[in-house]
């Protein structure tokens, strides 16, 4: 056996048991640090092709930022009670079978699939670039789009509603006691530079009417 | 030797586990997770014919940078969407979120 076959079949089995332990966990926790595993082999399964580049993107993004994202839920959201996440059994084996004879389909046309296997030397990261940012450019730059519009929306989605929000409830005119509206912060500006700057650094320099707002306590 | 259909066998597996993940599972988080797994089951797919059918032209692996663009993305909106349902209920199980409903 050459040493290629050997390590097709220790990352396949890493991936395999790793994706199996991320189904089959009881705890969350367990089931992320398998899906790590399996992140991971699947980027040795990449170096294996040949594509570097990919493994290298396989690593950054999934198995660094999306994993890390995943445990940052996991520890923001509320656990759930032990057990409460699995259907019933009569669905799991419902499931169970039909993605085994699923699978079973699929196996049996792969295996004795013909594909026209090309001969030549695996591209790299440079022809990988060179097509990326000539003919792939505009959707190179709407996948950047997306990832924007993306990270607004789980801004938007994510953050405390009562945050950014003014308060609304209130009835027309009234105030909070000790703000003021911009308008007003602006004349009292205005107020503080011709008739209190121009003073100086006065120890016992009182502050003139109508640069601090009463309620605000200032002016007392 | 290790032919293009050993990396096809092997990508079909990871994503018949993921789809029985995804069918079995209440937990939301793991529902997320386990699309992710069908995801990479298709990257493998697209890596592997990339460079045994066509290994003069990278499109394949073009493709695949293409899709963990679009799995970034789903993931942060799937788990921002995840943390406001913890936050203003406390439903865990995904069979009893009915808010969407119409």
């Amino acid at each position: 056996m050459s040493s290629d076959v050997v390590m097709f079949y220790t990352y396949a089995l890493v991936a395999v048991a790793g994706a199996l332990g991320l189904v089959l966990a009881s705890r969350l926790i367990h089931a992320v640090m398998s899906l790590f595993a399996t992140l991971f082999a699947i980027a040795a399964l990449y170096l294996l092709l040949g594509s570097e580049f990919l493994a290298a993107m396989q690593l950054f993004v999934y198995g660094g930022a999306i994993t890390v994202l995943v445990l940052f839920v996991l520890i923001l959201t509320r656990p759930a009670p032990e057990g409460a996440d699995r259907t019933r059994k009569g669905t799991m084996w419902t499931a169970g079978g039909v993605c085994a004879l699923f699978f079973g389909v699929l196996a049996i046309t792969l295996g004795r699939a013909d594909f026209r296997v090309a001969a030549g030397q695996s591209h790299d990261a440079a022809s990988l670039a060179s097509i990326l940012f000539s003919r792939y450019v505009l959707p190179f730059e709407i996948a950047g789009l997306v990832l924007t519009i993306a990270l607004i929306g789980a801004i938007v989605l994510a953050r405390e509603d009562d945050v950014l929000d003014t308060p609304s409830d209130l009835p027309e005119g009234a105030r909070v006691p000790g703000t003021m509206t911009l308008g007003e912060a602006a004349a009292a500006a205005a107020t503080y530079v011709k008739e209190e700057a121009a003073e100086g650094l006065a120890p016992d320099a009182a502050p003139s009417p109508g640069s601090v707002p009463a309620e605000a306590g200032g002016a007392e | 030797m290790i032919t293009l259909n050993h990396y096809l066998i092997l990508a079909a597996m990871l994503f018949c586990i993921g789809l029985f993940g995804v069918l079995t599972s209440k937990s939301a988080l793991r529902v997320v997770i386990c699309v992710e797994l069908v995801l990479n089951a298709v990257n493998i797919n697209l890596a592997a014919f990339s460079v045994y059918v066509a290994p003069r032209e990278a499109v394949g692996v073009n493709f695949v940078i293409f899709l963990m663009v679009v799995a970034a993305a789903e993931v942060g909106l799937a788990l921002a969407l995840l943390i406001t349902l913890n936050r203003t209920s406390d439903i865990s199980a995904i069979d009893r979120i009915t808010r969407m409903k119409g």
